[in-house]
């Protein structure tokens, strides 16, 4: 067990560097660096000050080389501009002597985001903050809704009551997040519903049930309707068993057979799926975090990459592999704990 | 200022009395007025009002209170690579401005408490208010002033747009200020040499680049320093998120300001986030309304504020274009004809859903300060079929281009239509924004969006000028040039007008192009905000906002 994790975490090691390599080059191919130049002296700056401004703030010089100081394995740049000291390490106000030699990753430094004007490490803390509260009610709603559905939907195969909550399955999985909660924001001006808001600018500020309710239903029922229909399968599955029909010619009553003999092994699929749902989350909360204009994590993402903020996206490439294999690890270990015939090795 | 009474329309003489006599407010008066194409200090003039005064504190707010707009939050830098006007909508509140552009197209001295040009514009006396602190406890001084002016020249700093707005200051040689060009006469004097006659200076350094900082902050970050002259301080800043400016409690503010607390809240650039946010009670103003929200916002029953701009779209022939060998847009009468045959209210209409109000075919605006007033243009299909027939160019198919958008394509449609209903032959060519530009001064007839600026003549000596490199209709005449190097070098709007009255008359009668339409901006907010009208170049100046 434990060299499968520390195998695991060699692995997660490997995809970061490669992805954060991936992007680090795709940001910075030129074209790129003139748009950062750009957003960052001027709109209307003509080719020769970008290249000034390109040199000046130490984007010249090998890709690599410049990878190698965001890692932390090669010194930062130190530039003397028009007598003004300016240095990849130095903060506002210092001068050569006081700065360290290196800062990357590997020093704890994630850089400075250009867009957002602050620390990345700070960006990245407020904004996964506040993604995490969305998402933390998003699986409260979305995980016991969608089992119930699932579970309800595959007792009884083609039942009344299956045909119809698997209709309403579909119906939430085939509609994509930009489609309900573009509904959702129109409902609620155009029936002048006042409990509830179509924006949750101020949700960042305090939750409450008004300004939270329609990005995190817009979330939930998307992911709801597919893990139901997980659980329906698996269910279905389950309830056709040999054993299934043991205790029932032994005349065990329905419930208990649901309950007693059924549901443990009936979740076994689903679980899989709800860990994959955390990494997925992560992407769709971009769609929803916009239209709502919730300031969380996706909408970060949004901001470094529409405005080639390079520190920036490299540290969400680092969160999003972090999310991933993260819990691909505990749906693994959660796994074996569910079936006792896996074993890891 | 002093204002010279001119023959005004009769129609808003009587608007004036109604008035007067307390039938119809002021906002009201304006609207009317203006909408006759009155100039507004003209229309001031009427009632007896002063125009700065008016439009700038028309309302005086009760004290306190919290605002929340709707605008963008972007990072700050230097003032002097501002970009984007919502980046010094924020900071005005910390670094204030020399002068001020108000929305009825005038100026008014902000840290300035007056200035003087000399009778060719060459020489500008700046008069520094007295009494004004930066909030670290220094004294703005001459000092400060021209520091800022030195700052503003440096052509080395990338992004530096001021100093193409202080061109008569540069010395091309070094891209720095000239020696003597900025000279500190006293303790509170500037006084700028310059180069070449320049009356555009004014409008410059009242622009959104140019906020006035301490003298030993220049080229930093406002968001970093916070040093200024202004009543607030930043509280906090996120980019892209929320921006809060409080009340300076440790700063003795020169002037007065009511609000104690302002906060920027960005929504993004979807208007429908923005409505969204409305209904939601997430904000009480917003930047700028556009198109079809308008209404909406009207609907939510929020307050609507216009602003008509010199913003607008020309629809002209290029008098030195060839066409099949010939130069069809070189007869005169060829082009009075095509105007004849337009009437301006179409394109007004159908471009832009009559948000704007009619233009007169010479590209200046009533909010102009130098605006004079010509009789009305009037359709007359006859005439123009007349012309057209003698210059022999009946059979003359006219291919009339424009970029593929919304309201310039649909406004070229409308003046389309109206030459074909005059019987002319026409062919509408709609070419893709991404290759529009390429060629756009060089087409035979097309139309092209301009603008506003602050200045009747900036327009004028911009594109109409022989040989200017945004010279789209081809147009040379030695009259209207010599004409426009006067105007150019007369400071004084009132004395200007006589010269631009010529000028507008020439434009006209050379059937130079069509301008249809001068575009309205539009901004919403709540009941009981005052002075948060919208602004032709989108200002908003903290220390006026408050509540009634």
């Amino acid at each position: 067990m434990g060299l499968f994790i520390l195998k695991r975490l060699g692995l997660m090691l490997l995809t970061m560097l490669c992805l954060t390599f991936i992007v680090f080059w795709l940001t910075n191919l030129d074209a790129k660096l003139e748009t950062l130049a750009k957003t960052q002296g001027s709109a209307r700056m003509t080719d020769t000050e970008v290249q000034q401004w390109i040199a000046n703030n130490g984007y010249d010089g090998s890709m690599i080389g410049r990878y190698g100081q965001w890692l932390g394995i090669v010194p930062g740049w130190t530039k003397e501009v028009r007598g003004e000291e300016r240095g990849r390490c130095l903060e506002q106000g210092m001068t050569f002597a006081d700065a360290p030699t290196y800062c990357g990753i590997l020093q704890g430094d994630f850089g400075y985001s250009t867009v957002l004007r602050d620390d990345v490490s700070t960006i990245i803390k407020t904004r996964l903050t506040l993604t995490g509260k969305l998402m933390f009610w998003v699986m409260i709603v979305m995980v016991p809704m969608a089992l119930i559905v699932g579970v309800l939907a595959g007792m009884r195969e083609g039942s009344r009551t299956d045909r119809s909550l698997s209709v309403f399955s579909i119906v939430t999985t085939a509609t994509p997040e930009y489609v309900s909660g573009v509904l959702f924001i129109f409902a609620v001006s155009a029936f002048g519903i006042k409990w509830l808001k179509g924006s949750a600018a101020s949700a960042m500020d305090g939750l409450t049930f008004a300004n939270f309710t329609l990005p995190v239903l817009t979330m939930a029922l998307y992911g709801m309707g597919y893990i139901a229909r997980m659980t329906r399968a698996s269910m279905t599955e389950v309830m056709t068993a040999q054993y299934i029909r043991t205790a029932r010619l032994k005349g065990v009553s329905f419930g208990n057979i649901v309950m007693k003999h059924a549901l443990r092994n009936a979740l076994i699929a689903p679980f899989t799926v709800i860990m994959l749902q955390f990494p997925w989350l992560l992407t769709g909360v971009v769609i929803v975090e916009t239209l709502f204009n919730y300031k969380g994590f996706g909408w970060t993402l949004v901001q470094g990459a529409s405005n080639n903020d390079i520190e920036l996206l490299l540290s969400c490439s680092i969160v999003a592999v972090l999310v991933v294999l993260v819990t691909q690890l505990i749906s693994d270990i959660g796994y074996v704990f569910l079936n006792p015939r896996i074993r890891v090795s | 200022m002093t204002l010279k009474t001119q023959k005004v329309h009769s129609a808003a003489e009587m608007f004036a009395k109604e008035h007067l006599e307390g039938k119809m407010d002021r906002r009201e008066f304006m609207t009317r007025v203006s909408a006759l194409g009155v100039a507004t200090a003209t229309a001031y003039s009427l009632i007896g009002a002063n125009p700065a005064e008016a439009a700038g504190h028309s309302v005086k707010p009760s004290m306190g209170g919290t605002l929340r707009i709707q605008q963008e939050v972007r990072a700050l830098k230097d003032p002097r690579a501002f970009d984007w006007s919502q980046m010094a909508n924020i900071t005005r509140g910390i670094c204030e401005y020399l002068i001020e552009y108000q929305r009825d197209g005038s100026f008014k001295g902000i840290l300035l408490e007056s200035w003087e040009a000399n009778e060719d514009a060459t020489q500008y006396t700046l008069n520094v208010r007295q009494g004004v602190k930066f909030n670290n406890g220094d004294d703005l001084t001459a000092e400060h002033v021209a520091a800022n002016f030195v700052a503003w020249a440096d052509k080395n700093v990338e992004g530096n747009s001021m100093a193409s707005r202080v061109a008569a200051l540069v010395d091309e040689e070094t891209g720095m200020a000239r020696e003597g060009a900025i000279e500190v006469v006293d303790d509170y004097t500037v006084r700028l040499n310059l180069t070449a006659p320049d009356i555009t200076i004014v409008p410059g350094i009242a622009d959104y680049p140019s906020a006035v900082q301490h003298k030993d902050m220049i080229g930093q970050d406002i968001a970093e320093h916070g040093i200024g002259t202004g009543a607030y301080k930043i509280e906090s800043y996120d980019v892209g998120v929320k921006a809060v400016l409080v009340k300076n409690e440790d700063h003795d503010y020169w002037g007065e300001t009511y609000l104690d607390r302002v906060e920027f809240i960005d929504l993004g650039t979807d208007p429908a986030a923005w409505v969204a946010g409305a209904e939601a009670d997430e904000f009480d103003m917003v930047y700028e309304s556009v198109g079809d929200f308008v209404s909406i916002f009207d609907s939510i029953g929020w307050n609507k504020s216009e602003v008509v701009t010199a913003a607008t779209v020309v629809i002209r022939p290029n008098q030195k274009a060839e066409v099949d060998g010939m130069m069809p847009y070189a007869d005169k009468r060829v082009r009075q004809a095509i105007m004849l045959a337009v009437d301006n209210n179409v394109p007004l209409e159908l471009g832009i859903a009559g948000q704007g109000i009619v233009a007169e075919n010479h590209h200046v605006a009533p909010v102009h300060p130098e605006y004079a007033e010509l009789p009305p243009l009037q359709r007359d299909v006859e005439k123009a079929r007349a012309l057209m027939e003698e210059a022999g160019m009946m059979d003359f198919e006219h291919e009339i281009i424009s970029i593929d958008d919304d309201y310039r394509r649909n406004t070229t449609d409308a003046v389309a239509a109206q030459l074909r209903d005059a019987g002319f032959k026409v062919k509408r060519t709609v070419i893709p924004g991404a290759t529009f530009w390429n060629d756009w001064t060089k087409y035979p007839f097309s139309s092209t969006n301009w603008n506003h600026r602050e200045l009747g003549v900036q327009i004028l000596a911009l594109a109409y000028k022989s040989g200017e490199a945004w010279n789209e209709a081809g147009f040379e005449n030695a009259e209207f040039d010599a004409l426009l190097a006067e105007a150019v070098a007369i400071a004084d709007a009132d004395a200007r007008r006589e010269v631009m009255a010529k000028l507008q008359a020439i434009m006209q009668d050379e059937g130079v192009t069509i301008q249809p339409y001068w575009r309205s901006l539009f901004r919403h907010y709540k009941d009981g905000i005052v002075n948060a009208e919208m602004h032709p170049k989108f200002e908003i100046n903290v220390h006026n906002l408050g509540f009634a």
